[in-house]
């Protein structure tokens, strides 16, 4: 379980006219998939980085499984970032590494009694056949996969994905969010999604909480979407949104 | 013309051991000074990146001590540091002059100061994503360094280093003054002070080879390991 408890959040700077986050206060059960929402600046990084202590709130607490992030020093902290995955809106791959030694990386960090095997996180995400290749070589959508690739092999308990889909173009964000919804089905975590695109969250989580200007407005149940639009093609869904309303 | 290519390869020939001499003394200094780029500078660069503020290792007063070191090092005019550090060489080496070793003392000096900046230039230009990367997987700061960071920053590490090494045979060039040899002196006293100026530019042509090759090996070695 993850429990903000009034947890505000304000960076020393001149220009900021609101706290990146304050006072919210809400929890999010083990195994569930919640969403985060909100308009860009609104804290949803932030919210996200607190829960793997990238941040540390000004005030108020965020306890992870029953412990208190803040009063942990850095090197405590490590037994509980091996067990939580990150996945970035602009994958963070490294370069010059090919896209098996990408994945492998975490598990050269900690030691892990249980994970996959790097061709078995490839294979989840359907890139068996481009482990010697780098990420240059890569489409957004392969390299997104990758960075999903790399954050199932510790076999985690949290995946924290910030706007996992925001660089890609609306199919591959689609193809993006199944391989989400299908790793939380197969690996019986809790998912943590903040995105601005709404979507994203229909698709993959339980309830999704909305923020504005660091404010939690509240906190919805998500109805599932009766007709998942990922099979249609392009043109259909164009001609979808186009035309209506 | 004939007569002449004759005459001015007699002269080379007659010249080559004391030239072979030379570029064997420059390669003893430049071999130092590398080695000490390497071992020490690399070191420093890194430390000068992470004590720096914002950054994983923030530490002020030491960040402006190497500050200091690198600067002073690199503002001092390479004459002259050469003969303030004459009395620490004769302290350490036993003799400050007439010997490439001890020649190599300044040049190891200046060296790690130079090659330090670099590094910590090259690490400067790491995207913010990848340092946050390993933030979030709990990577201890010897991660971060060798699993990220020079992972990263390799072939720009590379570049910097190829330039150092150019100017490490330009400073070379000038340990003659404390009896250091090297091809740099040997082309001084040949064509300067003897007018033998025809054995002067032969020399002065093996050091811009020596450059070119230096160039091409870093650049081409820098290509082959960029995966961006
Ligand atoms: N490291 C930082 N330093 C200063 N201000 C920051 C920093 N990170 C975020 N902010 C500010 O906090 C607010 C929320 O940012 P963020 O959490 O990134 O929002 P979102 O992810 O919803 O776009 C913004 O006003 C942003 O400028
Ligand atoms: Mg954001």
């Amino acid at each position: 379980m993850i429990e903000f408890n009034s947890v505000s959040k304000t960076f020393q700077e001149i220009t900021n006219t609101f706290p990146a986050l304050s006072d919210i206060s809400f929890a999010i059960q083990k195994g569930e998939a919640f969403g985060v929402v909100g308009e860009s600046g609104a804290g949803k990084s932030t919210l996200l980085r607190l829960i793997n202590a990238l941040e540390k709130p000004t005030s108020g607490s965020v306890d992870v499984e029953g412990i208190t992030l803040s009063t942990l020093e850095n090197k405590q902290l490590r037994p509980l970032k091996k067990r939580i995955s990150m996945v970035f809106q602009q994958f963070n791959l490294l370069n010059n590494k090919t896209v098996a030694e990408n994945v492998r990386l975490p598990l050269e960090i900690h030691s892990h009694s249980v994970h996959l095997t790097v061709d078995e996180a490839l294979n989840f995400v359907g890139l068996e056949d481009k482990k010697d290749q780098y990420p240059s070589q890569l489409s957004g959508g392969q390299k997104q996969r990758v960075g999903i690739a790399r954050a199932l092999v510790t076999r985690p308990d949290i995946l924290l994905c910030d706007e996992p889909t925001s660089a890609l173009d609306q199919s591959t964000a689609e193809e993006i969010v199944q391989v989400l919804k299908e790793a939380h089905k197969a690996f019986n975590m809790t998912i943590v999604v903040v995105t601005h695109d709404l979507p994203v969250v229909k698709a993959l989580c339980q309830r999704v909480a909305v923020l504005e200007k660091g404010e939690l407005k509240t906190i919805l149940d998500v109805n599932p979407s009766t007709e998942p639009a990922e099979n249609k093609p392009y043109h259909e869904r164009a001609i979808e949104v186009l035309s209506n309303g | 013309m004939v007569e002449n290519v004759r005459l001015y390869l007699e002269r080379v020939a007659e010249y080559l051991p004391r030239m072979l001499e030379s570029l064997g003394e420059t390669g003893i200094m430049l071999f130092f000074a590398m080695l000490a780029a390497i071992l020490l500078g690399i070191p420093v660069g890194t430390l000068l990146y992470l004590t720096s503020s914002g950054r994983p290792m923030e530490h002020r007063l030491l960040n402006r001590i190497l500050n200091a070191f690198v600067n002073i090092i690199r503002s001092f005019p390479f004459l002259l540091l050469v003969v303030a550090m004459q009395p620490f060489i004769r302290e350490v080496y036993g003799r400050a002059t007439g010997d490439p070793v001890a020649a190599s003392f300044p040049m190891v000096v200046i060296a790690i100061a130079l090659y330090a900046r670099f590094v910590e230039q090259s690490l400067n230009d790491i995207p913010r994503e990848i340092i946050e990367t390993a933030q979030s997987m709990g990577a201890t700061t010897w991660q971060l360094v060798w699993k990220f960071l020079y992972v990263e920053a390799r072939s720009s590490l590379i570049v910097g280093f190829t330039t150092a090494a150019i100017s490490f045979v330009s400073y070379s060039t000038i340990m003659g003054v404390v009896g250091g040899g090297g091809i740099g002196d040997f082309a001084i006293r040949y064509g300067y002070q003897r007018y033998e100026t025809d054995i002067m530019y032969t020399a002065i042509v093996l050091i811009i080879l020596l450059v070119e090759l230096f160039q091409w090996l870093g650049l081409k070695l820098a290509k082959r390991l960029d995966k961006r």
